[in-house]
């Protein structure tokens, strides 16, 4: 994590307006997904996301299955696992569930410098007004 | 106010009062709008008066479980829930509800006995056999491996070998059984000719279906079976 260097996250458009877009299509539900992309020296570039479920997060063989395919189709395409984002259910819950947190730790062991993006709805809603959304924890 | 419009809610509502002053439907609309603005004290006193006026009202108590949830208190609405079951025990939707709740605060064990109701009373409904084996794989530990592939095949038995789901729960099962029982003795009995027919059948419809993503589907067997 903070290891002194400072690190910058640069996030391609594509990648953030799928999974807000994928929160916004399921309102009713916390969804999540992973950022892919590539680090060099101090700057990883998310370059795409893939929105992943938007029911039962919390169950491990769904989730296995898609990080192993995901992993292989992008690791042709050179990129891999750099991060993880989520949406929790509530529009005014702002903390990182505990199954958000291991899965990020999970993450962090293939990639320690991951980051999780918590989706912040307040400032979603104020988004057609022109302000930024999802505060980054990493 | 699903749409957050609520002047025209309140509209409604009025409307309706006027029409029908003493009616139940309309205490709830009444009560469910209270929540919609976010009174939840309030909310929760129209709740409770309609129960004590009627205590079998089922769609009241779950409102009640609904307002607590989005207050954020779980563990609230778990006792609501359990509370109401209690009564109604064959109300499936609250069960599922309950299981999900359980499932999303990582309380697996819990909500393996939520599927096991819902199998109990419905069990040729193969989405609770899914789900049951996929708490029980994220479970873990051999034996409810072990479970988790019989219910997998249940589900495919019952959906005529279409579940995508439950043919890779099938592979990740077997893998991970073999990963666990790598220093005792393996169980061959059928487990080879088992996760060998289910990829067969995952390639046969991904090459139906989504022919360019076969190579992704043969690359993840391949990191399925090398762990093994």
């Amino acid at each position: 994590m903070g290891s002194g260097g400072e690190l910058r996250y640069e996030i391609s458009q594509n990648a953030y307006i799928k999974l807000v877009l994928h929160s916004l299509k399921h309102k009713t539900s916390a969804v999540n997904g992973v950022f892919l992309g590539s680090s060099c020296d101090d700057v990883v570039q998310i370059i795409d996301s893939v929105p992943l479920f938007h029911n039962h997060l919390g169950l491990l063989p769904p989730l296995e299955i898609s990080l192993i395919m995901i992993e292989e189709h992008y690791a042709a395409l050179g990129l891999g696992i750099v991060g993880y984002f989520h949406a929790n259910e509530r529009s005014d819950d702002v903390e990182l569930g505990n199954v958000a947190k291991n899965i990020g730790d999970h993450i962090y062991r293939y990639f320690p410098q991951a980051a999780i993006l918590l989706l912040d709805n307040k400032k979603l809603e104020a988004l057609p007004k022109g302000e930024r959304s999802a505060p980054c924890y990493a | 106010m699903d749409c957050q419009s609520l002047d025209v809610a309140k509209d409604c509502v009025n409307v309706l009062q006027k029409k029908f002053p003493e009616s139940k439907r309309v205490g709830r609309l009444e009560a469910m709008l209270l929540e919609a603005k976010g009174s939840w004290g309030e909310a929760e006193k129209a709740y409770s008066s309609l129960l004590e006026d009627n205590p079998f009202d089922q769609v009241v108590h779950k409102r009640r479980v609904a307002l607590v949830k989005a207050q954020g208190n779980l563990s609230g609405a778990i006792d609501f829930l359990n509370k109401y079951l209690e009564t109604f025990m064959a109300d499936h939707d609250a069960w599922r509800e309950l299981a999900e709740i359980y499932i999303s605060l990582q309380m697996y064990k819990q909500a393996a006995f939520c599927y096991e109701e819902l199998m109990l009373s419905q069990p040729t409904v193969p989405l609770y056999h899914l789900a049951y084996a996929d708490v029980l794989y994220t479970l873990g530990g051999i034996e409810n491996l072990l479970t988790a592939k019989k219910y997998y095949s249940i589900t495919i038995d019952l959906t005529g070998g279409k579940n995508t789901r439950a043919l890779f729960g099938i592979c990740l099962c077997t893998s991970a059984i073999a990963q666990l029982s790598k220093g005792r003795n393996k169980e061959d009995k059928d487990s080879p000719d088992l996760q060998s027919l289910a990829s067969a059948a995952l390639e046969k419809e991904y090459k139906q279906r989504a022919s360019d993503k076969l190579s992704a589907l043969t690359l993840a067997f391949k990191t399925l079976k090398v762990s093994s």
